[in-house]
């Protein structure tokens, strides 16, 4: 714990040093004018930084710069701004005290210095000083805490959204972005389309290989799945034991049968050996698409619903194909759905 | 002072002992400042002798020596009015003080 004199008159310095130091405080920098202090203070930020000057004594009136400017000018540098400054003078009026606090003196020592006096006051500034060095370590703890308990809830987070057994996210992150995605699509007057994609004959696979092996294949297929889409936005989750959901937002159905055919050719191509299969040789899945435009009046249930008809379809009409489901509302009554056969061999653009 | 029978008298000043090693430091720096304010007084140099009573008043009583306080009060005052005579005179109780000034420690 250091303590800076800034004093013109050499006198006042070894007095002011004298007492300090029989009272205990052994480093004692001194300075004859407040350019020096300026100086030594600014050359050396560390000795401030790290906490090695813990208070200036001050005197008022000194040529070319008074106390109270070296003062206003020392507390301008953010390393000194916990740095109690006691002012010293011989001049007391209550013009110089209030301008000399302004500046950011804490505290007024009148000339001649009383010693009594003198180390109480510098005792109670160093005591502020430490209090508030205290308080600041204080905060930086509490901050570093508040940063860890952030970056665990956001692991966490990222944990509670994904799939354990696949990796990818999983039904309770779908339900987040799936609404999400609804409202920007309703709020936008903007397509949006999902897939819901089943593994065809899972069961008998599990009954053939084992479930390690149904969990292998759970694996590659999700993550085949899960790279098909490419725009930004689009979303692929682990919804059920071996179904997926795909997110297609700003996208009509044309583009969702182009991303579900896309889907199930990739996953026949990995020719992921099912010999129990009634469909083929390989491991297939099955895909309902359903889409929503302009429609106010829908829940985003009924769009699941609808996508999860199509899925019914595709799998009535033999498996490792997929079914496209339309939803209106004005014509038909509003749970009802059509189906949209002939879309399928429209050509998309997506 | 104006008594002649008192002006060789010692005059004791009981100091802290924490100053016993600055005390003769400053008693020294104030003869040298009774031959400055004899300078200044030739130059009518008002400001420099400002200072230096400023100074002694800010220190003498700090050191243990109220007279020096008291005199630099005077002078700083003296000069700010450009009294050469009473700042003359302050400069002879300065002196004088000097001279018959005795310490003791405790």
């Amino acid at each position: 714990m250091s303590i800076l004199i800034v004093d013109d008159s050499p006198d006042a310095r070894l007095l002011l040093e004298a007492i300090l130091k029989r009272a205990g405080h052994k480093d004692i920098y001194l300075a004859d004018s407040a350019r020096s202090a300026l100086d030594y203070l600014g050359k050396d930020n560390l000795k401030g930084a790290d906490g090695s000057i813990e208070l200036i004594l001050m005197d008022v009136t000194m040529p070319d710069m008074n106390g109270i400017e070296a003062c206003r000018r020392i507390k301008e540098i953010s390393h000194f701004r916990d740095v109690p400054v006691i002012m010293v003078s011989a001049n007391t009026n209550l013009d110089d005290l209030q301008t000399a606090f302004a500046a950011g003196a804490v505290d007024y020592i009148r000339k001649p210095p009383n010693k009594v006096e003198l180390l109480a006051r510098v005792r109670s500034a160093l005591r502020l000083k430490h209090e508030m060095d205290r308080r600041r370590i204080r905060e930086r703890e509490l901050l570093e805490v508040t940063r860890q308990l952030t970056a665990a809830n956001e692991e966490l987070e990222r944990i509670s959204s994904l799939d354990g057994l696949t990796g990818i996210p999983n039904r309770r992150y779908f339900e987040k972005i799936f609404h999400k995605e609804w409202r920007r699509a309703v709020r936008q007057a903007e397509p949006l389309s999902l897939i819901m994609s089943d593994i065809d004959h899972f069961k008998y696979y599990n009954d053939q290989y084992g479930h390690l092996a149904g969990d292998d294949c759970l694996r590659m297929i999700a993550k085949t799945i899960n790279n098909t889409p490419r725009r930004p936005g689009d979303f692929v989750a682990r919804y059920g034991g071996e179904e997926f959901v795909t997110v297609l937002p700003n996208t009509g159905i044309n583009g969702a049968v182009v991303v579900a055919e896309a889907m199930r050719s990739s996953v026949e191509a990995l020719e992921i050996e099912h010999a129990v299969s009634p469909v083929g040789a390989w491991v297939t899945i099955s895909s309902g698409v359903a889409d929503i435009f302009h429609v106010l009046v829908l829940e985003p249930d009924e769009l699941i619903s609808a996508a999860d008809k199509a899925l019914y379809l595709a799998k009535r009409e033999g498996r490792n194909r997929l079914e496209v489901v339309g939803i209106i509302t004005k014509d038909v009554e509003k749970t009802g759905c059509y189906r949209r056969e002939g879309d399928l061999n429209r050509d998309s653009k997506r | 002072m104006t008594q002649n029978g008192k002006q060789n008298e010692k005059i004791i000043v009981h100091a802290d002992d924490d100053t016993a090693d600055i005390i003769p430091g400053f008693l020294k720096n104030r003869h040298r400042d009774v031959e400055t304010l004899e300078d200044a007084l030739q130059n009518n140099d008002y400001e420099s002798i400002g200072i230096l009573g400023h100074s002694m008043k800010g220190m003498g009583g700090g050191y243990g020596f109220d007279a020096i306080t008291d005199i630099g009060m005077s002078l700083e005052q003296a000069a700010e009015e450009k009294d050469t005579g009473e700042i003359r005179r302050q400069a002879e109780v300065l002196s004088n003080y000097l001279e018959r000034v005795e310490v003791r420690y405790e």
